[in-house]
Parts: structure tokens; C-alpha cells; sequence
């Protein structure tokens, strides 16, 4: 059963292959069969795959899978292999079914689009990509699937390219993950020119066994990865690009920048967890990260009016605390607080896509209202996805992820009390960002009327996905036993705060969250416009609003400058070398074109000419 | 010669056969499809007696033949092409007015001389080879006589390969005179031996490098090719270079290796300089062509650079290298010349670069297949071409050849603009009709189908090629 794993990447891969060849020339039905039953059956051999690697692991808790060398020198030896562990495993069978609730939901929502065809080849693709990515045995696969998911994000969020704001949404994306993108390539080939060989598990053992705890190569290195790594998972200082990568179809958005691409950071550090052990520098800056991250998301997203954009935000704070689990070294924590969040973002992004489509494309959240009863489907699921979210205790898999991240923070020897407040505040933002949300949206009066409820094909995954944003938290203990096979166990070490506690200042943290929001958006909906009055409230809102002022700090520090030196130097200095090397080359050209003369006799006199030279060579040296 | 002798030489004798039996054909009942039909059937039975062959090899039939895994396959590879250029000549000439037989009967005789090329082990099958092998092309370059171009092209043919011959015959004399054997596998005994005569030796085989030289279009004996390869039919152009210089290749490459001329300094510094001037010769000549077919054959200059460099590099890694970038170049030449055939019509060869000017929106299939025929011909990943390069690169870095790497390096980054030059062209907005133009025959869409889908394949799972190159002593 485990000989199957290569089905995995390859069955989408092949739909979308399929349907880029042969697409534009099917029907829209044909198209949806091929498009989510590719996904669909990639879901189904990971779960077979899943089933057998539970019920008889192997020996040495992973499975590798190589199919042959691509081409081989040396130390350079990339495999098409497969490496699959419990890692690999839950982070397999999560994306892929979480893409395929994605996929089924789309075959309703993208209906009549003239793009039908090229959406699901697109969406295929990226699921094939991102499954790659996850089961890569070696870097250069593992850098394949990296920059196909890029690739593809890039694709869909400018899906609608026709409206050249969205083309712009999709190379911002591009272009900021690139920034990452690179400082992960030279970490890579660090990695590779140091320890000499390119399958990962072995990188690790070679790390671990020549790199001294702290040694300057292992915290470059772990730096560098975690540049790549805030570039696709969208932190501190590249979350920039999120935001704007709403502007492709929100199943997109439920896709990409969700459930899967924006977790491949988080898939990256824990890979390559050994190099963050040994570089505790290089994993505090993750674990500041993460916290930063968070603490500046959450805020940004309580001013935010488009729904989506407040979705945005929660995934780049709710990765925030992925990284920040990561950071204290609660490895297996991080990938179930990733499990529970694929299924309560992909939810909460599919239910407020049903609301958007209902309200004829309306995105602003104050000029929705009273939907409750206009649309009970996407009003429950959205209430349990934002309840998962901001962790509602005890009934909520998010309440059980984000737990114990925070119970680790406050007991790491790396984190501590400082990183467990900041945690806190975040889940007291998470809590008033998303009721704010919920009140807006879903209570109060009638703003804008329905024009559309969704079918079976839409409502249907929503209610799955919502199930398990419930249930998904109950399986927290054989989870963690399941994470040890691949990754290490938590040291637990510092504060000796108790799980009570730490559930229970978390639960406080969210009540309180929930009737301040009550207070402000239900009770008093004049007060928040109040606070915005004076200048500090209005300087602050607008301050979170744009995130900070990133992008207009990197408008100041990057762009503006570019442009600038662009301008003043419109006959560049640099370009000249190149102009200049074509000039050299084109009079080479025009040279040699002069024996291009097309006269036999000069063509026989070539060869006898040749041959002299060539004689002359050999009886003179 | 024994029964067995005979098993060995089935893929020339069922050639040989096939030409008579075409031969035949035409005079009973002249047809097109009749003629190509049975050309196809008999370059596959002689493709598929390779198997049977396989189990006699190795195995010399007379001093002249060595049939072993090595000329096996080679001669897979040349009967493959052969199948692919009869599938495009299909379709080409059948757009033309004329009688289209006789060139099926002349392919397979120019088959035939390649295959007894790529098996000789002595001079005369050497020369016998050659001769069958040009004597025919010389009719094929110029078949479709009534235009000028063609005819113009296989006049220079015949009067350059005669040229080229003569110096080639010299050599041999020289180095026979010298060595007292005609036969590769005796030469090397007496290359260790003292007292041979260097002054005759070295001189001979450069000479025979100059023969060697004119067939794969190495400078400086390169000067011919634009013109024969515009001149001539695009199928021929496309059998012109790659069957024939594959078989050269192969030649050149058991030759050398079985002579040890690897501690002949002065010859291996031939080929040096060949190498470097062939690799800067070709792509600088292509750079601001805007004839297709004369760009293919700048290429095909460069390629045959590139191919030399692995061969000096000696040992497994050159032998798996030559192989594999034989494969490729065959695949990415017959495909870049098959797209030139199937759109050519019956007013000429599409040819011009302005033909190709937004071909991508008028045929996007083809457009298609095309660009990732230059995308293998300029080395770019997930084609065969990138691998084959690849390969070279390793082999000569392992004998530290770093001089004619960075030539290669450089050159192949120049080379890159002409390739790209048309691809910006098939992408461009076509200012022209939306019109399609005919729809190409079946038997064209065959060939580029599987054209395409070796060079991918190839370029994503090149082990089991390789695991069969490996296999191959070329000596």
C-alpha cells in the first residue's frame, strides 16, 4: 500500500495536465469530474496510505520511496523520491483533503466562469505542487514543489486577470515571495555545498554530527531557511503580500492562502528542525517572529471592512503562532495547531464565500448584516469556524492547538513569561477580531438583501469542514504520540505553569474578547466609531489598517528609491556591460557572416584551408 | 562467414532487401503511400531484427564488420530517425506535384551506408559507408529539382564531400602506409609498438579528421551547411543532420577510442581547437539569422562543438555523455526540422522567421512543440536537451577540460538569444489572418507526437537510456 505514495503527486499533477490540454475543449461537468475526482482520488490513496502507515508503521518510523536518480554527479544525486513520515503523513492527508472539500465547493462557486477549465488546472496543479513539496525526499525536489506553489499562487490569485488590479495582487505575491524565495535557495545550497549530499534526512544526520551546537553555519543556515520560510508562510517583515492575495476566487483564497501554501514555512522549519536545535539563535528569531507576527496581524485585522481581508489577517496571526511554536521548540504542537487551522480557515473562508456570493459580490462586512436567518448554513458553520478560531475552550479544536502552544511557550527554556502574555493578548485579539466579524456580518439588521442561497455542492463541505474545526481537537493525545516519531519531543523546562492554568487564563482571555466585542458591535455600535474619532484612535486605525505602515515603509525604503535611481539612470550603467557585450557579439557576428559567402570554390577552399591550419597544428607542436 | 554470421548482419541485409524490394515496387505500380508504406515496414523489421541480432553480438564478420551492442545501437537510433523522416517526407512531398518514390529508395540506401558506418572496423567499410551514405544524399538534397535552391544545394554537396573525401583517402593511405593495417583493431597494437612512423601517422589522421570533420559540419570545415540545409527539402535537412552525422559520430568515436589516440597530443589538440571554434563558430553565426533552417544548421555547428568536447574527455562518463546527447539531438533536430516540414506548403519551405510570427495563436499545438524543441536545443530543464549537456559538462569536468567549458558555457548563453529570438517570434502578436492553414496529415502529427514525448520523457526520466548507454564499449 505504501508503494502507492507516488500516486499522490502524480494524479493531480496528471488532471491538471489533462485538463490544460484538453480543458477548454470539455464541458463544464466534464471538467469538475476531472478536476475534483483527480484530488479526490489523491485523497483517497493518501488516507489508504495513512491507514496502513498507522496501523503498521515501519520500522524506522519513515517510508522512502525512490523511484530513480534524475541525473547523478558526484555528491549530486536528485532522486524523484518520496520520504513519507508522520510529518509528511498528516501534512499529506490534511492538504489533500482539505483541497478536495476546496474543489468540490468550486465546481458550484466558479460555475459560468469562462476560466472553468483553467481554474481546476491551476488548482490541480498547485495541490500537486504542494504535495511534492511535502513529500520531497531531497532539496531540489523539495525546491520544485516550493516554487510550483509559488507559481501557482501567482496563477490564481490573478485568475481574473482582466482587472489589472488583481494581475498587480499576483506578482506583489510573486515578487515578495521571491525576496523569501532566495535567501532560501542560498540556505539550501549551504546546506548542500557543507554537508555534501542532497536527501534531507541525511543533510540532518550530517548537521547534526558535524555542526557544533550554536556553530555560525547552522545559524546562517536556519536563518536563511526562515527567510524562505516567512516569505511563503507570509510573516514579519513579508506578510505583505496575503492581504492583497485576496483578490483571487475565494476558493483560492481557501487554498492557497489558508490551508496549505502559507503552511509550507511551517512544513519547511519542521523539516529541518535539527538545524533550528542547533542554531538557538536562528530559533529564538523564529519564535520572535512568530510573536511579533501575531500581535501585529490580530490588531491589523480588528480595522479591517472587507471580510476577506479580516480572514487574511487571522491566517497571517494564526501562522504567527505556528511559528511561534516552533520557535520554543514545541514541534508537534505547531503541526496540530496547522491541522486544526486547515480545517477552520478553509472553513471560515468557504462560508464567507457563500456570504459574498449571496450579497452579488459584496465584500465590506458594514454592509452586511442580519444574515443569521438568511443564511442559517453559512451563519452556523461560520460561528463554529470563528469559534474554533478564536478558541472557544473545550469544545473547539482550535481552543486545543492554540492551548498548547501556549502552554509550551510558558514552559520552554526558549520562551517564557514575556512570549506567553504576548500569546495571550493575541488570543484576546483573535477572540475581538473574529466576534466583531460575526456581529457584523450575521447580526443587527438587514443591510444588503439575498439574492442566492448555495447548493449541496457548497453547503456540504462547509458542514464537513465544520465538523472537524469541532471535533478535530480530540485527538490531541494520539496525535502528539504520533508527532514523536518524526519530530522531537517538548523539553518542557522554565515557568512550570500547568495545563489548568494555562487553559483557563486562555479561556478568560477569550470571554473577554467575546463581550467586548458584544459590547461595542452589538450593544453600542456607535462606540468603535467614537474611539476613531479622536486623532490618536484615527491615527492608530489608520496606522493597523495598512498593516503597520509595511507597505508604505516599503514604499519609502524600497520602491520609491528604485524608482528614483531608475529614473536618474535611464541609460544604465550596468545595462551598458550587457549592451556592450551584444555589440561585441554582433560585430562577431557580422565578421563571420563575411565568410558566408555561398561560392563553391571559397567553400572547397575552406576545407583545404582548414586542413592546412589543422596540419600545421600538428607538425609544428 | 557462417549462419550465424548472417543472423548478425540481418538489420543491413533486411535494409539491402527493403531497397530492392521498393525498388521493385515502383517499377510494377508507382504510388506514394505504396513506396513509403513499405520503406516504413522495412526500416521496422530492420529495427526489430536488432533484437535477434542482439543475441549473436559481439561478433566480427569479416575484418571489415564488428556488430556488437555498441553499432546495435547506434543503429536503433539511426533506423528510428529513418521512420521519423519517412513519416515527415509522407507529408511533405505529398503536398508536392511529382513523382515522390525514388526518394524512399535512396533513404534507404543512405540508411544502409550508416548503418555499415557505425559497425566498420576497418578502412574500406569505413570508406564503403561513407560513400553509400553521401552518394544518395547528394539525390535527396536536390530531389525537388525544378526549384533552384535544391539543385544549387546538391551540386555543392557533391563537390564538397568529393573534396572532402579525396583529403580522407589521403589520410587513410598515410596512416596504412605507416601502420601497414587497414584494420582499427590492429592499429592500436601497432600504435604502442616503436618504430611507426609519427610524421605519417599524425598527418594521415589529421587528414582523416578533415573527412570526419566535413560530414559533422565541424568548423573549420563548416561552411557548406547553411547552404545544404537551406537548399535542401526540410526532411532531408533533417536526415542530413542528424542520421548522417550521428553515424559519423559513432564512427569518430569508436575510431579514435579503439586507436587509443587519447596519447596522441597533437591530434587530441586538434580537436581542441575544432571544439572551441565550432561551439563560437556556430552560435555566433545563427545570432541574427532570420532563416530557420539556416539557424538549425548554425545550431547543429555548435551542437557537433559541444558533442567533441565530451569526446575528448575519454572514459565511461564521455561514452555515456556522446550517447546521450546523440539521443537528444537527434530528437530535438528531426522535431525542430519536422515542424519546418509539416508547415511547409507546396509555394516552398516555411522557412522565414516572419512564417513563424505568431504561430502560437494560429496553431498553438505545433507553436507549442516547437518551442520545446528550442527549449531542448538551448539546454533548458525537463527536456532531453538539458540532461545531454548536462552529462557533457560532467565528463569534461572530470578530466578538468576547463577552457573549453567555459567556451561552452558562453557560447550556449549566446546561443540562447537565437533560440529564444524565434520563440519571441511564435509568441508574438500576429498581425496577419487567423487562419490555420491546412491541418497537418497524420503521419507528420505521429512523428512530432512522439518527437515530443521522447524529449520529455527523457528530460524527466533519463535512467533507463542511460542504463543502456552504459552498457555499450565502443571498442
Amino acid at each position: 500500500m505504501l508503494g502507492l505514495l507516488w500516486l499522490v503527486p502524480a494524479i493531480p499533477f496528471a488532471g491538471a495536465l489533462w485538463l490544460a490540454v484538453v480543458g477548454p475543449r470539455l464541458r463544464e461537468r466534464a471538467v469538475a469530474v476531472i478536476g475534483t475526482g483527480s484530488i479526490a482520488a489523491a485523497t483517497i490513496v493518501s488516507l489508504l496510505i495513512g491507514a496502513q502507515f498507522l496501523s503498521s508503521p515501519p520500522a524506522s518510523g519513515a517510508y522512502t520511496q525512490t523511484l530513480w536518480t534524475w541525473v547523478g554527479v558526484g555528491t549530486f544525486q536528485p532522486g524523484i523520491a518520496f520520504y513519507l513520515d508522520a510529518l509528511s503523513l498528516v501534512m499529506v492527508v490534511v492538504v489533500t483533503f482539505v483541497s478536495f472539500l476546496i474543489h468540490l465547493y468550486s465546481t458550484e462557486f466558479m460555475h459560468g466562469d469562462e476560466g472553468y477549465s483553467r481554474f481546476f488546472a491551476y488548482m490541480n496543479l498547485f495541490v500537486a505542487s504542494m504535495v511534492t513539496l511535502l513529500l520531497a525526499d531531497n532539496l531540489l525536489l523539495l525546491y520544485l514543489g516550493w516554487e510550483g506553489v509559488g507559481l501557482c499562487s501567482y496563477l490564481l490569485i490573478g485568475f481574473w486577470y482582466k482587472d489589472t488590479v488583481n494581475g498587480i495582487a499576483g506578482q506583489k505575491a510573486f515578487i515578495v515571495t521571491r525576496a523569501g524565495d532566495t535567501a532560501m535557495a542560498v540556505g539550501l545550497y549551504l546546506l548542500f555545498h557543507n554537508l555534501g549530499t542532497l536527501r534531507i534526512q541525511d543533510l540532518m544526520q550530517a548537521a547534526h554530527d558535524h555542526w557544533a551546537v550554536g556553530s555560525p553555519l547552522a545559524v546562517a543556515a536556519g536563518l536563511l531557511l526562515l527567510g524562505g520560510a516567512v516569505g511563503k508562510s507570509a510573516q514579519l517583515p513579508l506578510q505583505t503580500w496575503l492581504p492583497d492575495a485576496m483578490a483571487g476566487p475565494t476558493p483560492t483564497s481557501a487554498l492557497i492562502h489558508a490551508a496549505t501554501m502559507v503552511t509550507a514555512g511551517v512544513y519547511l522549519i519542521a523539516r529541518t528542525h535539527v538545524v533550528y536545535e542547533l542554531a538557538p539563535a536562528a530559533q529564538f528569531a523564529v519564535a520572535m517572529v512568530g510573536i511579533l507576527t501575531l500581535l501585529m496581524a490580530g490588531c491589523s485585522a480588528l480595522t479591517q471592512w472587507d471580510i476577506k481581508r479580516v480572514l487574511a489577517y487571522s491566517t497571517i496571526s494564526q501562522i504567527g503562532y505556528m511559528f511561534l511554536a516552533l520557535g520554543v521548540g514545541a514541534w508537534g504542537a505547531a503541526i496540530f495547531h496547522f491541522m486544526t487551522h486547515a480545517f477552520f480557515k478553509a472553513l471560515l473562508f468557504l462560508a464567507s464565500g457563500i456570504v459574498i456570493e449571496a450579497l452579488h459580490h459584496e465584500h465590506n462586512i458594514f454592509r452586511m448584516g442580519g444574515l443569521r436567518k438568511e443564511l442559517p448554513v453559512a451563519f452556523w458553520t461560520f460561528l463554529a469556524g470563528g469559534c474554533a478560531l478564536a478558541g472557544l475552550p473545550l469544545i473547539t479544536a482550535g481552543f486545543y492547538s492554540k492551548d498548547l502552544i501556549l502552554w509550551s511557550t510558558a514552559n520552554s527554556p526558549i520562551g517564557g513569561a514575556l512570549l506567553w502574555v504576548g500569546g495571550l493578548i493575541g488570543v484576546l485579539f483573535t477572540s475581538l477580531y473574529t466576534f466583531r466579524l460575526i456581529f457584523l456580518v450575521f447580526f443587527g439588521d438587514v443591510k444588503t438583501p439575498v439574492s442566492h442561497r448555495p447548493g449541496m455542492t457548497m453547503g456540504g463541505p462547509v458542514m464537513v469542514l465544520a465538523a472537524l474545526a469541532i471535533i478535530g481537537g480530540f485527538v490531541k493525545g494520539s496525535f502528539e504520540t504520533l508527532m514523536t516519531t518524526a519530530l522531537p519531543p517538548f523539553h518542557e523546562a522554565g515557568l512550570g505553569v500547568s495545563e489548568l492554568v494555562s487553559s483557563t487564563v486562555a479561556g478568560v482571555a477569550f470571554a473577554l474578547g467575546l463581550v467586548v466585542a458584544w459590547y461595542i458591535w452589538v450593544l453600542h455600535p456607535a462606540l468603535a466609531d467614537q474611539a476613531v474619532e479622536f486623532s490618536g484612535g484615527r491615527l492608530l486605525h489608520r496606522f493597523w489598517f495598512s498593516d503597520w505602515g509595511m507597505d508604505w515603509l516599503y514604499d519609502r525604503l524600497l520602491v520609491r528609491p528604485l524608482v528614483w535611481a531608475a529614473t536618474i539612470n535611464k541609460n544604465d550603467v550596468i545595462d551598458s556591460i550587457y549592451d556592450g557585450i551584444a555589440a561585441v557579439t554582433t560585430t562577431f557576428y557580422r565578421a563571420a557572416s563575411l565568410t558566408e559567402t555561398g561560392k563553391l570554390r571559397w567553400h572547397a577552399a575552406w576545407i583545404a584551408g582548414g586542413t592546412v591550419v589543422t596540419l600545421a597544428i600538428v607538425m609544428l607542436l | 562467414m557462417t549462419g550465424l554470421d548472417f543472423i548478425a548482419l540481418l538489420p543491413l541485409l533486411i535494409l539491402a532487401a527493403a531497397t530492392v524490394i521498393v525498388m521493385l515496387a515502383i517499377a510494377i505500380h508507382r504510388c506514394h503511400a505504396l513506396s513509403a508504406a513499405l520503406t516504413f515496414v522495412g526500416l521496422g523489421a530492420s529495427f526489430g531484427s536488432l533484437w535477434i541480432s542482439a543475441c549473436r553480438v559481439p561478433c566480427k564478420v569479416t575484418p571489415l564488420l564488428l556488430i556488437d551492442r555498441y553499432s546495435l545501437f547506434y543503429m536503433g537510433l539511426i533506423t528510428v530517425a529513418s521512420l521519423v523522416v519517412v513519416l515527415l517526407s509522407y507529408g511533405y512531398f505529398e503536398k508536392l506535384d511529382g513523382d515522390h518514390d525514388e526518394l524512399y529508395i535512396l533513404m534507404l540506401v543512405a540508411t544502409l551506408g550508416s548503418a555499415v558506418l557505425v559497425s566498420s572496423n576497418h578502412f574500406i567499410s569505413f570508406f564503403l559507408g561513407l560513400e553509400l551514405l553521401s552518394v544518395p544524399l547528394y539525390g535527396m538534397i536536390a530531389y525537388t529539382r525544378r526549384r533552384p535552391l535544391p539543385l544549387e544545394a546538391g551540386v555543392k554537396y557533391l563537390v564538397l564531400a568529393a573534396v572532402s573525401a579525396t583529403f580522407m583517402l589521403f589520410g587513410m593511405a598515410l596512416v596504412y602506409g605507416a601502420l601497414g593495417t587497414m584494420r582499427f583493431d590492429q592499429m592500436a597494437t601497432q600504435l604502442v609498438l616503436p618504430g611507426f612512423d609519427p610524421w605519417l601517422v599524425i598527418p594521415g589522421l589529421t587528414l582523416i579528421i578533415t573527412g570526419f570533420g566535413f560530414k559533422l559540419a565541424l568548423a573549420p570545415f563548416h561552411i557548406w551547411t547553411p547552404d545544404i540545409y537551406q537548399g535542401a527539402p526540410a526532411p532531408v535537412a533533417a536526415y542530413v543532420a542528424t542520421i548522417s552525422k550521428g553515424a559519423m559520430f559513432a564512427l569518430l568515436l569508436r575510431y579514435f577510442y579503439q586507436i587509443e589516440a587519447q596519447g596522441q597530443a597533437p591530434v587530441m589538440t586538434v580537436f581542441a581547437v575544432i571544439a572551441i571554434v565550432s561551439m563560437c563558430a556556430g552560435n555566433i553565426l545563427a545570432l541574427l539569422q532570420d532563416n530557420v533552417k539556416r539557424i538549425l544548421a548554425y545550431s547543429s555547428i555548435a551542437h557537433l562543438g559541444y558533442l567533441v568536447v565530451a569526446f575528448q574527455a575519454s572514459g565511461q562518463l564521455a561514452i555515456i555523455a556522446v550517447g546521450f546527447y546523440l539521443v537528444a539531438y537527434f530528437i530535438t533536430m528531426l522535431g525542430a526540422f519536422g515542424i519546418v516540414a509539416v508547415l511547409s506548403g507546396s509555394a516552398g519551405d516555411a522557412d522565414s522567421l516572419s512564417d513563424y510570427r505568431g504561430l502560437f495563436w494560429r496553431r498553438p499545438v505545433v507553436a507549442s512543440v516547437f518551442t520545446l524543441m528550442l527549449f531542448s536545443l538551448a539546454g533548458i530543464p525537463v527536456t532531453a536537451g538539458f540532461i545531454g549537456k548536462f552529462y557533457i559538462v560532467a565528463a569534461g569536468a572530470s578530466v578538468a577540460m576547463w577552457s573549453q567549458i567555459i567556451v561552452l558555457v558562453v557560447t550556449s548563453a549566446i546561443g540562447l538569444f537565437y533560440y529564444l529570438r524565434i520563440v519571441v517570434a511564435i509568441f508574438s502578436d500576429s498581425a496577419g489572418s487567423a487562419d490555420a492553414g491546412p491541418a497537418i496529415a497524420l503521419p507528420g502529427s505521429v512523428a512530432l507526437g512522439f518527437l515530443t514525448a521522447a524529449l520529455v520523457f527523457l528530460g524527466v526520466y533519463p535512467q533507463p537510456l542511460l542504463g543502456l548507454i552504459r552498457s555499450l564499449p565502443p571498442g
